[in-house]
């Protein structure tokens, strides 16, 4: 029983991990319809951003890690949104598939300026970032890393679940993501709106890169494709589109890979995970929390 | 047509005139310059540079210039009969390479094929079975680790319950294999022999399952970077059981990775590290690298690419030629002892070294290794 509470806690520790990327493609998705594969290696880049940084604050304790957030956060939002001005923003009218292409390619630069910039070996992740340690419960342990995850994937989630319902730019995205022109006749500002959500994604995602990289130490600069791909996975089975569904997506696609790594075997952990998008795409197409959409002709 | 004609025999000639004047001696480097090992096969081509500069300021390799050409194969089988492909295109006549056992494996055939030496410090023992008779090695095989291991284990320590994990890497694998066959020789018990997906980063879930089979052990037969993560992960999930990581634990890497903390008290089987080789050679070898390159030698693994291109070079001074085949026949015929950076080496027509100079490590409170086992220590037993 004990295990079980163990991969229970493994399983939404690394799912947790997942959604704060799956969140950065739900959104975008949402909006532009657009699957952003740019984001993933964002999310590399915030990780070697908070890399270079934490050397420079390493001395100042908590204050040091709040600054390193910050500062990696309002980088990654920058260049989220830059990377929406140059590579999207122009292409709106666009064919989707022209998007995507241009997607795909974004990601590609930022992976390639990673590796010119901070070499091609993987780069070992500060610890004193972020508090070590470990909480135990009988002779189940919990790291304080996987208690900051747990903690903030939940707080992210609520309070962007209140931004979208309550506030007048979230409810804007809302009407946006419901039917694009209509709203944009309604009088929504779409540029600002569409801005929003690539800072918000990018501010997110950024978060998961460094937690990402306090957790697993190494960091490759082609890490960007690995959980890209996963998060991407996430999304889908949470309902792209929904930000709840980004997370729970995210803690079902880490549940799923952690039991079976640990009662099955690890090599087809992979596998079930994608047995397991196809049985949710079979009989549930629009995932767990997506809505059913209505195609108007 | 005419001055196609005239292009083109220029061209000809101005190759063959190229070819000719050069007497260049040409050594070739296939490593993992860069991803995970990056480390490894950087030490790798700056100690055959390094050996390269001390022959030629000797006046070159029987009147040859020798010259070092290197070529990246990431670790991986794909790049590596690629670089192989390159290396043998660009003329040179002994690779060094590669680090690891899968890129060696793959790029095995092509060397063979074209009659240039390969010499690595992998350890796969499949690497010898093809009888490919231009390769040898400087390093002793997966089956004389698993048999030390073992021993170690069931013997010295006296574990009752042992944990094994691998990956799917020839190396790791091959190595695994060897241990649980001698543990079970030897009357140990084995709990636990799985494998985790190198290149992953959260093993937490395979290391719950152990947890709950109790284990005395857990040991590691593959490459630091997931022993690293494994060691931290084994912390935090709170295991209280030794960590043992095989050779390729055996890499400064480890402990950044695992973290300082984590990584005290870790148990490290492998050959002894660079500073711990007690004979003269070995620590001119040292010293040289650390004037050369203002960083010291970074793993024994690169001292013993080192000493399997000193055995090629020694060979052809012997024979007073440069030719390949007659220096492949010497190092795994004639020789017999020569002075190597790790102790004497003999190749056996095989291409496998003889003897093993394996021991035990603990990583102590100032991140050192301590020596606790060595292959003395069992032969009183």
């Amino acid at each position: 029983m004990e295990t079980f509470f163990q991969q229970l806690i493994n399983g939404l520790t690394y799912g947790s991990l997942l959604g704060f990327i799956a969140l950065g493609y739900t959104m975008v998705y949402g909006i532009l319809k657009l699957i952003n594969f740019a984001h993933g290696d964002m999310v590399t880049l915030a990780a070697f951003l908070a890399i270079t940084i934490v050397p420079f604050v390493a001395m100042m304790g908590t204050v040091g890690t709040i600054l390193t957030i910050a500062a990696v956060v309002a980088i990654a939002c920058f260049v989220a949104v830059l990377l929406e001005k140059i590579a999207y923003k122009p292409l709106r009218a666009a064919p989707r598939l022209s998007l995507i292409v241009s997607a795909l390619g974004a990601g590609m630069v930022i992976k390639n300026a990673i590796m010119l910039i901070w070499g091609a070996n993987p780069r070992i992740f500060p610890s004193d970032i972020f508090p070590a340690g470990l909480a135990k419960i009988s002779s189940v342990s919990i790291s304080y890393l996987s208690i900051i995850i747990l903690l903030l994937n939940i707080f992210v989630m609520v309070a962007l679940f209140l931004f979208i319902n309550k506030t007048r730019i979230g409810i804007a995205i809302k009407a946006l993501s419901i039917d694009y022109s209509t709203a944009e006749l309604m009088g929504v500002n779409v540029n600002h709106t569409v801005m929003v959500v690539f800072l918000i994604g990018g501010g997110v995602g950024a978060l998961g890169g460094m937690l990402i990289g306090a957790s697993y130490v190494t960091v490759p600069f082609d890490m960007g494709f690995d959980y890209g791909l996963k998060a991407f996975i996430a999304a889908i089975l949470g309902g792209i589109g929904s930000i709840p569904g980004a997370m729970f997506g995210g803690m079902l696609l880490g549940l799923t890979h952690t039991f079976c790594s640990g009662y099955i075997s690890s090599t087809w952990a992979n596998a079930f995970t994608y047995l397991l998008l196809i049985i949710m795409l079979i009989f549930r197409p629009n995932g767990l929390f997506g809505q059913k959409l209505v195609q108007k002709v | 047509m005419k001055k196609f004609v005239l292009i083109m025999t220029a061209l000809v000639l101005f190759c063959a005139c190229e070819r000719k004047a050069s007497n260049e001696f040409i050594v070739g480097v296939q490593a993992p310059i860069t991803g995970k090992y990056a480390s490894e096969g950087q030490g790798m081509s700056n100690a055959v540079k390094l050996l390269a500069k001390q022959q030629n300021d000797a006046g070159g390799l029987n009147g040859a210039t020798v010259k070092v050409i290197t070529c990246d194969d990431e670790g991986t089988p794909q790049k590596a009969s690629i670089c192989a492909k390159k290396l043998v295109n660009d003329g040179a006549k002994v690779v060094i390479g590669s680090y690891t056992s899968t890129a060696t494996e793959a790029s095995q055939a092509i060397y063979a094929n074209a009659n240039v030496i390969q010499t690595s410090d992998a350890t796969a023992a499949s690497l010898t079975k093809n009888n490919y008779k231009t390769y040898f090695r400087a390093s002793f095989n997966d089956d004389i680790e698993g048999e030390f291991t073992a021993n170690y284990f069931v013997n010295y320590k006296k574990y009752q319950r042992i944990a094994v994990i691998s990956d799917y890497s020839s190396f790791a694998a091959g190595l695994a294999e060897a241990a649980v066959k001698n543990i079970k020789i030897l009357g140990g018990n084995v709990v636990y022999d799985g494998k985790i997906d190198a290149g992953a980063q959260d093993f937490k879930a395979v290391l719950t399952s152990i947890k709950a089979l109790n284990p005395d052990v857990i040991y590691f037969s593959g490459y630091y970077t997931e022993s690293g993560l494994l060691r931290t992960q084994q912390m935090q999930l709170d295991i209280k059981a030794d960590y043992v990581g095989g050779n390729a634990t055996d890499n400064p890497d480890f402990i950044k990775i695992a973290g300082e903390k984590n990584a005290i008290g870790s148990f490290l089987i492998g050959l002894p590290l660079p500073e711990q080789l007690d004979y003269p050679e070995a620590r001119k070898f040292n010293a040289d690298y650390l004037t050369e390159f203002k960083t010291p030698v970074p793993s024994i693994w690169v001292v013993i690419n080192a000493d399997g291109l000193r055995v090629v070079f020694e060979a052809m001074k012997q024979v007073k030629s440069n030719d390949t085949i007659k220096a492949i026949e010497y190092i795994k015929g004639t020789m017999k002892d020569f002075p190597g950076l790790t102790g004497p080496i003999t190749i056996q027509a095989n291409g496998e070294r003889v003897g093993s100079i394996y021991q035990v490590n603990v990583i102590g409170s100032d991140l050192k290794y301590q020596p606790v086992y060595n292959d003395a220590m069992a032969n009183k037993q």
